[in-house]
């Protein structure tokens, strides 16, 4: 082989080093210029029916917004100079595109939904309008009647930044038939949830499919542990208290319960994996989102189709999501966007989209009599349940950092690399710096 | 100004708008405390991401972690490469279809290969599990102490063509006269290996374990696509680690820290290697 001179050497390695500079410097981040936009508050209520306007709308790849696009043309009935049109992302990639638009010139979306983690810190930030104007002057918008702690995701410094769309508030999912042949009810500790997932267990079937997959899933799961067992994951203050007695207990509850009725292997199982494991008989329980009850039940789902009930988590405090329909402060329609969200969250617009198979926000239909004939009055009566007594996972600033450290630690305990006293030694220090931030 | 550098004009250009200024802007915000959602705030910090970065624990995990992949990685590439190219040197039918068939793993998009072993190796629907389970064998691809080296397969699975590629080329440049030489004196095959082979491709494997390195080290989609850097941090790369800092949770200053610090790491080795490299042919 021809040997190369020192001058080509050098030559060769300027290139590559040229060339790796290249590579590293776009995958370093380069950001682009935007303004922030100043906070401002409309006082405009109703929208003329006569607005006109293109709502460039982004939202979640689920269920629930199928139900939103297919309400549309029952809004361009009212208002007809209104065009909605949506995008859908998967999760991982809305908030990116999110982040963009709000900081972009001329925005991408004039609506937008966003999780309760990212509230916070998108209204500090100044991409939010704020909506009590809106809100106070809608007639009939009847803002109380939505769930309280999902109104309380959406204040930050005393505006209103978001109106709830649809709830996430977790609950037991458990197989009624199985239930009944063991002669149990459903759990109302933890300890009788322990007994019930251990008595459950068999050969071909987990007692419970769990979630322990770092980050959000095995925060969310363990949450209700920590709220079965009295702690909670903010004081009064809005403090973060991780590292408690109650805390320890829950997660060694947790642990124990994993070990000994979760099904083998499923350290990494998020939503997906155990949603499978209940629907084909391969696990007697999860913890789940409560409008997955009526998708597990819906007749030709699965074989065991009407054998699901949902039940309160033992203890009865459970760990609450939710998303919120929010102005972009640089929406280029935000009237018209105001006039689709009103439309849409009305007591009305709300009973259309639950008879639809959407998540109840609002009180007043929970109660409603045609919406009880149709999905089942036990079913809404313990939606409501969950609902009046829940918390989210996180409160104030840095959320999505927040949860993110803390469920990388209670992952690291499940997984036997940390002692429980130890992980949320960590995860309380690390939330902590991370509010502070 | 004369025409050959009129000529390069364009390049200049374009060198300093898609490179140029991405490394300066980022080297900038590395000096700042940016934040995405607290732009309002900006100032300029010096050195202190750099400091931080540096005392960062789970910065230096996120190292290990990649550096333990990219060394169980490419010496599986490197050992099954060789194997592979040393048959299909010897091959004599269907060489082009062997070939053909064996470099496709290269052409599929990191992410989708990702998830697709997200599915063979998931324990409810996978195939492998399920195979493993016909014999009696239960293992968690992605349980504690097994995830890594499962991601360092996956990359092995998908890069290893890329070593054949590199490794047959080389091998079928080498000169005979050497081969035939040993053959009359009587070495065995595995001698020739050792004593032939292998040296006269040393610059060659040289090289292909520099660029699969560099590569490798840049693993990202195989994490996000199945461990998220779980369980615990076990996972955790450094690009994984720079992009949950950054896009997740805006801080694009410490980010970019980050980002120039893995660089200067990156020139540290390729220089020193490419010297070697260069002073060992000179020889």
């Amino acid at each position: 082989m021809k040997a190369t001179t020192p001058r080509s050497g050098t030559r060769r390695v300027a290139t590559v080093v040229t060339a790796l500079a290249a590579t590293v410097a776009l995958g370093a981040g380069c950001v682009g210029g935007g303004g922030q936009a100043p906070e401002e508050t409309s006082t405009k209520g109703a929208v003329s029916k006569d607005t006109k306007g293109t709502v460039r709308l982004l939202m979640e790849g689920v269920p629930d917004s199928d139900i939103v696009k297919e309400l549309v043309p029952e809004f361009t009935k009212e208002y007809p100079g209104i065009k909605v049109e949506i995008q859908t992302l998967t999760y991982d990639q809305i908030r990116d595109k999110l982040v963009a638009s709000f900081q972009a010139p001329k925005p991408t979306y004039d609506l937008v939904v966003v999780d309760n983690p990212w509230m916070y810190d998108f209204a500090k930030a100044g991409f939010l309008e704020p909506l009590e104007g809106r809100v106070d002057n809608t007639d009939g918008y009847a803002y109380d009647d939505f769930a309280e702690p999902l109104r309380s995701i959406n204040e930050v410094d005393g505006h209103t930044y978001g109106v709830p769309f649809y709830n996430y508030a977790l609950g037991l999912v458990y197989r009624k038939d199985l239930f009944a042949a063991e002669g149990i009810e459903p759990p109302k500790t933890l300890t009788e949830l322990q007994a019930a997932a251990a008595k459950l267990t068999t050969a071909k079937r987990a007692g419970i499919a769990m979630q322990p997959q770092r980050g959000y899933k095995v925060f969310e799961e363990w949450g209700n542990f920590l709220f079965a067992e009295g702690g909670r994951i903010h004081d009064n203050s809005g403090n973060v208290t991780l590292d408690t007695p109650e805390g320890r207990k829950a997660l060694s509850a947790y642990i124990a319960m994993y070990e000994k009725s979760a099904p083998k292997n499923s350290l990494n199982w998020a939503f997906d994996e155990a949603q499978r494991a209940v629907s084909s008989d391969k696990a007697a329980m999860m913890v789940s989102y409560n409008w997955m009850l009526p998708a597990l039940n819906k007749k030709g789902s699965g074989k065991f189709a009407g054998e699901f009930g949902l039940a309160p988590f033992p203890g009865g405090h459970q760990v609450l999501g939710s998303w919120s329909w929010s102005i972009p402060a640089n929406s280029a329609t935000s009237d018209a966007s105001w006039a689709f969200v009103s439309w849409l969250t009305s007591k009305q617009g709300e009973k259309q989209r639950v008879l639809a198979g959407g998540a109840p926000v609002r009180t007043s239909v929970l109660s409603d009599a045609e919406v009880r004939e149709q999905g089942g009055a036990e079913y809404y009566d313990t939606v409501r349940e969950l609902l009046e007594n829940s918390s989210p996972l996180s409160e104030g600033a840095n959320g999505e950092e927040m949860i993110q450290a803390v469920g990388t630690e209670l992952n690291s305990a499940v997984a036997g690399k940390k002692s429980p006293a130890a992980a949320l030694k960590a995860a309380d220090d690390e939330a902590k710096k991370i509010r502070d931030e | 100004m004369s025409f050959r550098y009129r000529m390069l004009l364009p390049l200049v250009a374009l060198f300093l708008a898609v490179v140029g200024y991405p490394l300066v802007n980022s080297f900038y915000l590395s000096l700042t405390d940016y934040k995405i959602t607290d732009r309002a705030n900006l100032s300029v910090v010096g050195g202190r991401q750099y400091v931080d970065a540096l005392t960062d624990q789970g910065f230096w995990g996120a190292f290990g972690n990649t550096a333990v992949f990219v060394l169980v990685a490419v010496t599986v590439e490197l050992v099954v490469g060789l194997a592979l190219a040393l048959a299909l040197q010897r091959q004599r039918r269907l060489r082009n279809l062997t070939r053909g068939l064996l470099l496709a793993p290269m052409f599929v998009t990191p992410i989708a290969v990702g998830l697709l072993f997200r599915f063979l190796l998931n324990s409810q629907l996978g195939v492998v599990p399920a195979v493993l389970g016909s014999l009696g064998v239960s293992y968690d691809f992605f349980g504690s102490g097994k995830a890594l080296l499962t991601i360092a397969l996956i990359d092995a699975w998908q890069w290893t063509p890329f070593m054949v590629l590199l490794l047959l080329a080389g091998l079928e440049s080498l000169p005979s006269a050497p081969f035939e030489a040993a053959r009359v004196d009587g070495a065995s095959a595995w001698y020739t290996f050792r004593r032939v082979t292998l040296p006269m491709l040393r610059p060659v494997v040289a090289v292909a374990v520099l660029i699969r390195g560099l590569d490798a080290l840049k693993v990202f989609e195989y994490v996000y696509a199945t461990t998220r850097g779980g369980p615990g941090t076990e996972t955790q790369t450094l690009q994984y680690y720079v992009y949950q800092t950054g896009i997740q949770f805006f801080r694009m200053g410490e980010a970019s820290a980050m980002g120039y610090l893995v660089l200067a790491v990156v020139l540290v080795a390729v220089i020193v290697l490419f010297l070697r490299i260069d002073r060992q042919r000179a020889a």
